[in-house]
């Protein structure tokens, strides 16, 4: 059973990441506070760097 | 070698307290500091570190946002409101039922989400209605949310401060909800009785007007419901690890999340609701992405290094003796930086003491969260006392919170100091 669902979770595992980087650069935009705007580049960071699989 | 990480470490210290000086919120003060210690180690900007630094508390985060996600559904369907409405409905004649039920309320977001501020956020407002229409005054309400929601943080099944220190040991997070779970209860009781015993009789029709009212479509189920689906995937994890897959927490709350957005009586726009909770995570999610930073720079440096070997040539009873002043004053500083930063040298001195570092470390994390009123960041005490509308100073406030936190204090550096007595609490 674990073999079967191990791909899927990982799937929404991904689809989470994904969702997640759409809502920091959606509140990235529309942030007026250049200080806000820093903190959400760097949160940014690891969300992209498992999304593309580097880490 | 040591000179010259004290003289990282005093470049650090000094750009952070600059960085907090120019106004500088906590997380960038942080990188700042991060950033300077490298330049001064003479590493320049080592672009990987800072990106290994950034990722190592990713899954923290993920736990964090999709535990935040459930709860402001719940609210924002009115699950929570229709839960202090049925409290106050059923148990108004009963003051001791009614704190009890109040603390346990207020306990649980920030038991689920590992963060007092979500505390503050969801229930705060409502559970400061009742307890003004129950005769408790502003100040002291706002005493009793900020304490419980501080235990409520360190409370299991998310505790960061716990999380953090264990990741930073390479300690498993196994064994801690009992250890946790006992002192924050008993923390949280001794809280709510000390501070709102004495009272009035609450005026139910009163505090109903003030009370959002919940969709009449909801009810105990839509409730329930999602807090079943995360504790039943739970309980197969631990019941039966090895025939149930790893579906990991930020899934088990996302699929709760799901579960009461489907279930909610109104229509919910789940986008703005989940940018919604970025948003109101952000000084959180940004502080844990930094400590990491941090931590990988102090690593590099040899900064941590050399604050692991302070510690532990320490004497043991200077050590536990100042954890009570100690642990806040870090927790004020670098908020759940203070874990990976002091927590990791702390519990590895407690492990080659012979005391049990399962249940020393839990004591840490029901001391740490008191922190979170002081200056310089004192975010979350500051938002407890808007949030219950208090008018009076801010040190009325921290005067109102000293017995309760003096026995928290206690309770947390008694457990670090028998902690090897305490070990059968871990289960392991």
């Amino acid at each position: 059973m674990n073999a079967f669902f191990t791909p899927i979770i990982s799937i929404l595992y991904y689809a989470l990441i994904a969702y997640l980087v759409v809502l920091i650069i959606y509140n990235l935009i529309k942030t007026k506070d250049w200080k806000k705007e820093i903190v959400y580049v760097i949160i940014l960071i690891p969300f992209l760097l498992r999304l593309f699989m580097i880490k | 070698m040591y000179t010259s990480a004290a003289i990282v470490l005093g470049v650090m210290v000094l750009f952070y307290f600059i960085a907090l000086w120019i106004k500088l919120s906590t997380e960038l003060a942080m990188l700042v500091a991060a950033v300077a210690g490298a330049f001064a180690g003479g590493h320049f900007f080592p672009a990987r570190h800072v990106a290994e630094g950034a990722i190592t508390y990713l899954d923290i985060n993920l736990i964090f946002f999709c535990a935040t996600l459930f709860m402001n559904i719940l609210k924002e369907s009115g699950g929570v409101a229709y839960a202090v409405r049925s409290i106050i409905k059923t148990f108004h004649k009963s003051r001791v039922l009614l704190l009890i039920l109040l603390a346990f309320l207020l306990l649980i977001p920030g038991a689920l989400t590992g963060a007092g501020s979500v505390t503050v956020l969801i229930v705060g407002s409502m559970v400061a209605v009742v307890l003004n229409y129950m005769g408790v005054t502003k100040i002291k309400t706002a005493a009793i949310i900020f304490l419980i929601a501080g235990l409520s943080a360190a409370a299991p099944p998310v505790s960061l401060w716990a999380m953090m220190t264990a990741a930073g040991v390479n300690m498993p997070y196994v064994g801690f909800f009992w250890p946790l779970l006992i002192p924050c209860v008993i923390g949280a009781l001794f809280t709510i009785f000390y501070l709102g015993w004495k009272g009035t009789k609450i005026d139910v029709d009163k505090a109903f007007e003030e009370l959002p009212v919940p969709p009449e479509k909801m009810n105990w189920t839509r409730i329930a419901i999602p807090f079943l689906i995360f504790f039943v995937l739970m309980f197969m994890g631990r019941k039966w690890p090895h025939d149930t897959p790893v579906v990991g927490m930020p899934l088990m709350f996302l699929f709760a999340a799901l579960a009461s957005w489907l279930l909610s009586p109104k229509k919910i726009d789940l986008f703005k609701i989940s940018a919604a909770t970025l948003k109101q995570l952000l000084p959180l999610i940004g502080t844990l992405t930094c400590v990491g930073i941090l931590v990988q720079i102090m690593t590099l440096t040899g900064v941590r290094g050399l604050l692991a070997i302070t510690f532990i040539t320490l004497p043991a009873f200077l050590v536990i003796g100042s954890l009570f002043f100690f642990l806040p004053i870090t927790e004020s500083v670098l908020m759940y930086g203070s874990a990976a930063v002091f927590g990791v040298p702390l519990v590895l001195l407690f492990n080659s003491m012979g005391l049990n570092p399962i249940v020393a470390l839990a004591g840490m994390s029901v001391i740490w969260p008191l922190g979170d009123a002081l200056p310089p960041t004192a975010i979350i005490g500051r938002l407890t006392v808007d949030v219950a509308g208090a008018k009076d100073s801010y040190g009325k406030f921290l005067k109102q919170c000293i017995v309760p936190a003096i026995v928290i204090m206690i309770l947390g550096t008694l457990m670090v100091i028998y902690s090897k007595h305490l070990g059968f609490l871990t289960g392991i």
